[in-house]
């Protein structure tokens, strides 16, 4: 039998396969493309030549310079640094959970950033003080977006090490993200109408406002947690084969699990913190990477889903504002729109991890 | 020769004893079976012994030490474990499935390097699937995937490996594939293999030794010397099955 042939020593000759070059350069362009129309629709149409010449520094219509780079460019930004990190984030956590369904949020990140902000919002309106539009607004909702997530994820760390299995981990999450929306439900229910307007625009996600000093935060933010994701890599790699071939490959179960958990908070709480719960790009891109770079290999994935998520973001926020002047869809409504198909055709195809 | 692996008044369970007073040695260079019934705690002892499980007391001694003084990694460089059920994982290729298990030996982003790829390989057509190293390790047949998990085991390149129940599910063909494989695995690397299985015939015919979890008591040995001694009676308590010497098997 041909299994018992002596062992001859294999020159290493065999060509292993191509990388992805192909792959990455068609969806980087789409990414380009994408970008360029993104700046370019709005309320007003900004013709590319305009944007080309304002970009490289030789415009003379101050009108275009100022809508161009005060607006359409850090709405851009935010919007690709988001899908950037909600993809990433996505994709660890399907493989971590070994669910094709889970999604950044999944183990409550964002009931926890939403608790926070209800807190912030109705518990200041509780007290008579009202401050909509102002700077403090802006930031303090960031910053108790970012705590809430934060606490979530410090309860989760904190259970995790007492958890053998990640099956259990999931459903401590899943469980403590119902208890924070029941929790929020109380709060608005108690709350003013103005808050409570505050609350539920907030929900909507929204990528424009955020000055250069809140992108810079949020980058320097979403960049620890896409260090980190990129050094999970080769323990994602070995979880997709199980914990307990990982267990007798010797990998530190625990600290995986911490790290990957921290990434997510970084990426996914960050992203909840600036622009709100932006709903199921988290779910769709890692799959939509999945089948067409057709490898499971994070090696490959992990540079795929950021650099579709990108895209796919700010398709998201293009197609936002398509009414032009009569104002802007929300954004979770868009990501809806063009998750929800995804995730069914998955299912449809039933193309799981 | 000393043995790779002692077992002594090893007893299994975690807060309540389920086996007790094991006692049992394995080689290097031999292949060894556990028997028993079901329920009786032979992937708790491989686990055990993998140090994927605590154990309640007695002493474990991997190559002359206690296990206990084997760090996670270091234990993973001793001793490989094969699950009874590997979850497969699409679009993966086998040769990136079996490289994983360089894990010990790969840098931050687990890059395999030459002298590993070539091992891959060699490993690859050690287990009769050359051909295969690029193709969907999903896509492998249920004989030729438990062969890629034994590849996996072969190139963590450890001195012992753990298999649970590794021909369950296969059909004869490939039970006796498989079981030959682990022989030549043993005898020609000077592995110790050790797996739990509820063929006895293959396992009677092919193995060094066998470990014997009976319902009364635990038996090592010498597959011959242990049918001497009708040691195979004791795995069951229901006298209607009699170990048969001539047939190796239960009648």
């Amino acid at each position: 039998m041909h299994y018992l042939r002596g062992q001859i020593e294999h020159k290493v000759t065999v060509k292993r396969k191509k990388g992805y070059i192909r792959e990455y350069v068609i969806v980087s362009i789409s990414l380009l493309i994408l970008l360029m129309l993104n700046l370019t629709l709005g309320s007003v149409i900004l013709p590319l030549k305009e944007i080309f010449s304002s970009l490289f520094g030789h415009s003379t219509q101050t009108f275009v310079n100022e809508i161009l780079w005060d607006y359409r460019i850090p709405k851009a930004i935010t919007a690709l640094l988001a899908g950037v990190a909600l993809s990433v984030c996505g994709l660890q956590m399907q493989t971590l959970f070994k669910n094709p369904l889970a999604d950044p949020f999944i183990l409550g990140i964002s009931s926890g950033a939403g608790l926070g902000v209800a807190l912030f919002v109705m518990g200041f309106s509780a007290f008579g003080i009202s401050f909509s539009g102002s700077v403090f607004m802006n930031m303090g909702i960031a910053a108790s977006a970012w705590l809430g997530a934060f606490a979530v994820t410090l309860l989760i760390l904190l259970v995790s090490s007492r958890l053998r299995e990640s099956t259990s981990l999931l459903i401590f999450g899943i469980m403590l993200g119902s208890v924070t929306s029941a929790l929020i439900t109380l709060l608005q229910y108690f709350s003013s109408s103005s808050a409570l307007k505050i609350f539920v625009v907030w929900t909507m996600g929204s990528f424009s406002g955020l000055t250069t000093n809140q992108i810079w935060i949020m980058s320097a933010l979403i960049l620890p947690g896409l260090i980190m994701s990129v050094y999970n890599i080769k323990e994602l790699n070995i979880l997709l084969m199980g914990e307990a071939y990982a267990k007798s490959l010797g990998v530190n179960l625990e600290s995986t699990r911490r790290r990957i958990l921290i990434a997510t908070t970084l990426l996914a709480g960050s992203v909840t913190a600036f622009c709100g719960p932006i709903g199921f790009i988290g779910i769709a891109v890692p799959h939509i990477a999945r089948m067409f770079f057709k490898n499971a290999d994070h090696k490959v994935l992990i540079p795929a889903t950021a650099l579709l998520g990108a895209a796919i973001m700010v398709l998201t926020d293009t197609v936002a504002q398509l009414p032009g002047q009569s104002g802007i869809i929300p954004i979770n409504t868009v990501s809806a729109l063009i998750g929800v198909p995804i995730i069914l055709l998955i299912i449809l195809k039933s193309r799981f991890i | 020769m000393e043995p790779v692996l002692e077992l002594e008044k090893l007893c299994l369970g975690y807060n309540k004893v389920i086996y007790q007073n094991i006692f049992a040695t394995a080689g290097e260079g031999e292949v060894v079976a556990v028997v028993g019934p079901n329920g009786i705690g032979k992937s708790t002892l491989l686990k055990s012994i993998g140090g994927m499980l605590k154990y309640h007391s007695g002493s474990i001694r991997v190559l002359s030490k206690p296990l206990g003084s084997y760090s996670t990694r270091g234990l993973a460089e001793k001793i490989s474990f094969v699950p009874s059920q590997s979850p497969r994982a699409r679009n993966f290729s086998l040769f990136d499935m079996i490289a994983t298990s360089c894990y010990n030996r790969t840098n931050w982003l687990g890059t395999i390097n030459d002298s590993d790829k070539g091992f891959i390989y060699k490993t690859l057509r050690r287990v009769g699937l050359e051909d295969f190293a690029e193709r969907d390790s999903s896509n492998l047949s249920d004989g030729e995937f438990q062969r890629a998990t034994i590849a996996r085991a072969l190139v963590q390149d450890s001195k012992i490996i753990l298999l649970d129940e590794p021909t369950a599910f296969l059909d004869i063909e490939n039970k006796l594939i498989i079981t030959k494989l682990l022989k030549e695995i043993a005898h020609e690397e000077s592995k110790c293999v050790i797996f739990s299985t509820h063929d006895l015939q293959l396992a009677i015919k092919h193995c060094d030794r066998i470990w014997i979890m009976g319902r009364e008591s635990f038996n090592c040995g010498e597959p011959s010397s242990l049918i001497e001694q009708g040691a195979f009676d004791s795995m069951f308590k229901d006298s209607l099955l009699k170990f048969d010497p001539v047939l190796f098997t239960f009648v």
